[in-house]
């Protein structure tokens, strides 16, 4: 269709407007495996002394318990997100609760919530429940933010599950719960899949909480490791250090996504971010 | 009299007994100790109480006690996070033994009951607390408590480029007279004002590159206050004061170098980096900054000459009303109340070590601070160092801190937000001033003196 | 959470069509038709866990927000409650206020006096017997100024403790001092003023346990605050220009034209094209934010290649405000356009093509073929972008947080980031958390009243009709 039109205006002004994008990314890819003299544009040498804090913590600091740290937080966000919300969405979706609407009406306000800006609420939360400054509670507070999100999409992807299903499961005999994790879990994989591939965005991405939440070095993530050698009052202060360790802590998220895109477009533009 | 000691009679009678029965097996200590505003070349904050702490461990040894202390060390880079990561653990319960902060800190946080009073811990008659300078310990006490060793001492001094002031037309004894005229007041602000502006004219430096002012909030803006006849606080009542025609006149004038083009009116909320940057490459007329910036420009930014490239002195007097100054802003040791009390006693021995003047020393002149006591001076490190011999002589003697009180946020805020809205022209100097008064009138109330 | 909103609100009508069809008359659907709802235990239970953390970490903390709003609760104050403490400090104001010098004195007097009542209490306290005794025989019936005039003394003796603090805990009994003592309720601290001052008047104790009290006090003072103060005026106008520009510039203009663009494309470039903007939504957001410092600064690429170009060269990002303005929402743009592509290309793909070839036979221009065909279709998904957008923008902070700071000089502030600087990340560590929460609670009563209006515009009652399957 449309091919009486050409493409090419269109093209170039995408292309234009999409330019300081392609820049971004390409530099750091570029930036963290060469040298550039200052106030140059273009690098002039291929180096690979960028990436010696892999191997060196002196440099920045051990940068494998930050990467542990950080897949133990985003792993731990998807199975807690995936589980509670195939589950909740279920219940939302296809059982009978007491104000269901009152209820649904909550999780779509839940999401207009400044959540963080409330994180004074949430600190004394945590220490009530003894888990300030601990990894468990900042999965926790995070894990929740996302609830709502993850809830409305499995009771999207539950409302299209054909109810014939449900309906000869039940008439075989087997209760509602072996219904539900026998027959009508499979028909939803795809929506479990890909909130658990953004759960898992989120959580790789997650900065404040950590660091509100958790601010003693133990259980420091990569986004504030990240963080720490970007301050730009320091002797260390590499910037194509930093844009090393960017593409390092990018890298996951990257083929997570390039593995997973096609599934994660139906979802995709949710999220917490503006 | 003390604060917490009614609660912990008997703790502490059982530590009397423990003390008596002579411990036999070895005691083991965690000592967590967290660190604000630290960068790469002020790693002796912490590091100094892990030298303390194999000190006592020594000590003991000898005495042929077995004692075991790890310390947890903790560094955060800026100030905004620290503090908010060492109020909500302590609000938790989990604060670290020993805090290194601003010594204005003291006043928020004993309140809030986060702090031991370190006199309760320590021996401000032996060695080596002794020999703190009186002022320093001054600073570190409120309400009639010491709660604090001083870690550092610094000042504020003012800059200018020997080289720009040559090429206006300074003789090199006018350069070196200079700090002399500025501290009697006869060189004033907004002479430094005109001749940055010639400096900009003659193309010495380039365009709103005249004179560069600390480039975020901080303690330096006070001084800018009291070289218009600004107090702080009030000395016979102990109130904080509003002085509105200061305030005025400090206002008044960063708008006025705004308006000659010195400074850009966007210039607050820059980077550090591009700051030290542009001082190393010489590109200001004047600035001010830090006694410790110095070793940071050698060390990072490449000054070699720090002597022949820059002059230093007081803040110079804004007008008639005030004078030459320069405000020390100390850090200081902090016992929380985190932990037992035999913790306590532990972290503030600690701290009396780490302050023994050798020790103190290291941190000093690595990072371009002054010293804390007299008896550095016989340190040959810190002697043989011209930087902090010199700025020692010259400043420290005019150095004034800022208020322990814990409404001097508020005040502090309100100056900052004030000067932020007349520097950058999104309100008049009045507006600005008349804003600044009804913030600190509704979040203080009659704590606050206006004049 | 509600791209899907359309996609799922299409399913659940899909779904009751579905319904309506096949019919099956069970004695069930009959049930549920009726509307008798009983309610499902299995339901309970499989919405318990989500319940449970949804009230633990949103419901609780706006409800602790509220309380907080209506007091006066600093990093001062301390959250939990505070204690009652008499301090010299606190006896000046006090004096200065009018209350009489004999009675601020008579709380303030610290003698220590060597007693028959001060060793006993010692002894009580279990300070070492050998030096007790020493103490009696030395220093019986001596009085002292201060604490440290004592300890003085005490260290000329020769069984003294050898730690400071020991020392210092045996010197402690013998004052009697209510000074900086933290006294945890008010009826500890009566008793201890009643038992140093018994002529003190009723009104003159109330008046100091009132000032001596640490912890925070209820009060209306943040709303009186914010409703006077300019900076509101100011915070507000800045909000609402981030988020009027971001959203109108990038959310939903920037979204349209990708996805119209993306759609007459062929298919691989608008795939790369997809992708490349959907970059910034999943980079984490310290690297994308330092990306675009990378961008924007000194010696940034923008500055190097408009200096070589001989236009002005500076830090873009915070050395004008326009610049910086132009920064800050094109970086939030880049995040959001994304959300608009996607969910306007899902429209687009749902266009019937008939319609399309039929105007392209009738010569419709392309940008004939947007406005009378496209544009119409996406009324829907426009205003939902609209609406679910501005509240994400609302709430924002965190991208100018690390980048601007609300610079230069406070102009590209907001409210969000505001609170958050007010309540938990400032220069002097002077956490106001009772004003922070009532900024915070502003943005809560906002997006609430932003979300019913939305969801009256989007016909909830659609989404949410009673499930289709109940046994």
């Amino acid at each position: 269709m449309t091919r009486n039109f050409s493409a090419w205006p269109v093209l170039l002004v995408l292309s234009l407007i999409s330019l300081p994008l392609a820049i971004m990314y390409a530099s750091v890819f570029v930036d963290s495996f060469t040298n550039t003299p200052p106030g140059a544009i273009l690098p002039n040498e291929f180096t690979l002394a960028h990436w010696r804090f892999l191997v060196d913590p002196s440099i920045a600091g051990n940068i494998w318990v930050a990467t542990l740290n950080t897949f133990i937080f985003a792993l731990s966000m998807v199975v807690i997100v995936t589980t509670i919300s195939a589950m909740g969405g279920y219940a939302v979706s296809r059982l009978n609760l007491p104000y269901r609407r009152f209820f649904l009406a909550g999780i779509m306000v839940m999401h207009a919530f400044p959540s963080v800006t409330l994180i004074i609420g949430v600190f004394l939360v945590l220490q009530f429940a003894g888990l300030y400054d601990t990894l468990a509670g900042v999965i926790m507070v995070k894990a929740t933010l996302m609830l709502p999100f993850g809830i409305w999409i499995m009771k999207g992807f539950y409302d299209a599950v054909p109810w014939e299903i449900e309906m000869a499961g039940v008439q075989d005999g087997a209760s509602r719960f072996t219904v539900w994790r026998r027959l009508i879990l499979p028909q939803v994989k795809p929506g479990l899949i890909a909130l658990g591939v953004f759960a898992f965005l989120d959580g790789w991405g997650e900065y404040l909480l950590p660091r509100i939440l958790a601010p003693t070095s133990e259980f420091r993530v990569l986004s504030v490791y990240l963080q720490q050698i970007s301050v730009t009052d320091s002797i260390n202060y590499d910037f194509n250090l930093f844009k090393s360790v960017g593409l390092y802590y990018t890298l996951p998220v990257l083929i997570v996504f390039i593995v997973f895109q096609n599934r994660l477009m139906n979802i995709f533009g949710g999220g917490t971010k503006g | 009299m003390t604060i917490l000691a009614k609660a912990l009679r008997s703790t502490a009678a059982l530590a009397i007994v423990a003390a008596a029965s002579g411990a036999a097996f070895a005691e083991e200590y965690t000592i967590t100790v967290w660190s604000g505003g630290t960068g790469d070349d002020s790693h002796y904050r912490v590091d100094a109480i892990e030298m303390a702490a194999d000190l006592l461990e020594r000590e003991a040894a000898v005495r042929g006690e077995e004692l075991d202390i790890t310390v947890e060390k903790q560094v955060w880079s800026g100030w905004d996070d620290f503090k908010q990561a060492v109020t909500l653990a302590a609000e938790s319960g989990t604060a670290p033994n020993i805090i290194v902060s601003g010594h204005e800190d003291i006043g928020p946080w004993s309140q809030a009951g986060i702090l031991r009073p370190i006199e309760d811990y320590v021996d401000f008659d032996a060695w080596p607390l002794n020999q703190l300078y009186d002022n320093l310990v001054d600073v570190s006490s409120y309400d009639g408590l010491i709660w604090g060793v001083p870690q550092d001492a610094e000042s504020r001094p003012f800059f200018m480029s020997k080289a720009h002031l040559a090429e206006i037309g300074y003789s090199e004894d006018e350069i070196d007279a200079l700090p002399g005229k500025i501290q009697s007041g006869e060189y004033t602000l907004y002479d430094m004002l005109d001749d940055v502006k010639t400096m900009q004219d003659e193309g010495v430096v380039e365009a709103g590159m005249g004179f560069a002012p600390r480039v975020n909030n901080g303690t330096d803006y006070w001084q800018f206050y009291q070289s218009f006849g600004g107090e702080m606080v009030d000395e016979e009542t102990g109130k904080l004061v509003f002085d509105k025609q200061a305030l005025t006149d400090m206002y008044q004038f960063f708008a006025d170098a705004v308006e000659m083009g010195v400074t850009p009116a966007t210039y607050l909320g820059g980077d550090w980096d591009v700051w030290h940057g542009n001082v190393a490459a010489d590109a200001y007329g004047a600035w001010h900054g830090g006694t410790w910036h110095k070793s940071q420009w050698e060390r990072q930014f490449g000054v070699d000459d720090f002597f022949g490239q820059m002059t230093f002195s007081l803040i110079p007097a804004g007008n008639e009303n005030g004078e030459a100054n320069t405000i020390t802003h100390p850090l200081v040791y902090l016992i929380s109340t985190t932990g037992s009390d035999d913790e306590a006693a532990i972290s503030a021995e600690l701290v009396a070590i780490a302050s023994e003047p050798r020790i103190n020393s290291l941190h000093a002149v690595e990072s371009g601070h002054l010293a804390i006591g007299s008896a550095q001076a016989d340190v040959p490190l810190y002697a043989n160092d011209r930087w902090t011999t010199e700025a020692t002589e010259q400043l420290l003697p005019y150095a004034n801190p800022i208020p322990n009180n814990a409404d001097f946020g508020i005040f502090w805020d309100a100056m900052y937000q004030g000067l932020e809205a007349a520097w950058t022209g999104t309100s008049s100097v009045e507006d600005a001033v008349n804003q600044a008064q009804s913030a600190v009138e509704s979040g203080l109330g009659d704590g606050i003196i206006i004049r | 959470m509600i791209v899907s909103n359309t996609t799922s609100a299409e399913r659940g009508i899909r779904s009751s069509a579905l319904t309506r069809s096949t019919e099956p008359a069970t004695d069930t659907v009959r049930a549920a038709r009726k509307g008798r709802a009983r309610t499902s235990p299995l339901g309970l239970v499989m919405l318990a866990p989500a319940l449970a953390l949804l009230v633990a970490f949103f419901f609780a903390p706006v409800v602790l927000t509220t309380i907080f709003s209506f007091t006066n609760m600093t990093s001062a104050t301390g959250i939990s409650g505070g204690a009652y403490v008499i301090t010299p400090n606190l006896l000046r104001d006090l004096e200065w206020q009018g209350m009489a010098p004999e009675a601020a004195q008579s709380l303030s007097g610290e003698t220590i006096s060597v007693d028959e009542a001060a060793l006993e209490r010692a002894a009580a306290a279990g300070v070492d017997p050998d030096f007790l005794e020493e103490i009696e025989d030395e220093l019986l019936g001596d009085e002292f100024d201060d604490a440290r005039s004592f300890e003085r003394e005490l260290k000329t003796l020769p069984s003294r403790p050898r730690r400071v603090r020991d020392l210092k805990l045996a010197a402690e009994p013998f004052s009697q001092s209510i000074l900086n003592t933290r006294f945890a309720t008010r009826d500890e601290a009566a008793t201890a003023i009643a038992s140093i001052a018994p002529d003190l008047s009723a009104e003159d104790r109330n008046t100091v346990l009132s000032a001596a009290y640490t912890g925070w006090v209820w009060t209306t003072d943040n709303f009186e605050r914010l409703a006077t103060t300019p900076e509101t005026a100011r915070l507000i106008t800045n909000t609402a220009l981030y988020v009027g520009f971001t959203l109108s510039l990038f959310n939903v203009g920037l979204g349209l034209f990708l996805a119209i663009a993306i759609f007459y494309m062929p298919k691989t470039s608008g795939t790369i094209f997809s992708v490349l903007w959907l970059l910034p939504r999943i980079t984490p957001v310290v690297l994308y934010t330092v990306m675009w410092k990378w961008f924007t600064w000194d010696d940034g690429f923008l500055p190097v290649v408009a200096e070589n170009l001989g236009l002005p060269a500076f830090n873009y990002m915070k050395g004008s405000v326009p610049t910086a303005w132009a920064t800050i929402v094109s970086l939030n743009g880049f995040i959001g356009a994304s959300f608009g592509m996607i969910l306007f290309s899902g429209a687009l793909r749902a266009i019937p093509q008939q319609q399309l070839w039929a105007s392209e036979v009738d010569g419709a221009s392309r940008w004939q073929q947007v406005r009378r065909i496209i544009l119409p279709q996406l009324r829907w998904p426009i205003l939902f972008v609209t609406c679910y957008q501005s509240l994400s923008l609302l709430s924002s902070y965190e991208q100018i947080w690390l980048t601007t700071n609300g610079g230069p000089g406070n102009t590209t502030n907001v409210w969000a980031l505001e609170a958050f600087r007010v309540a938990l990340s400032n220069y002097t560590g002077n956490l106001q958390y009772g004003y922070g929460a009532a900024m915070a609670l502003v943005l809560v009563v906002a997006g609430l009243a932003l979300s019913i209006i939305f969801l009256r515009l989007f016909r909830f009652n659609e989404l949410v009709e009673k499930p289709k399957i109940e046994f």
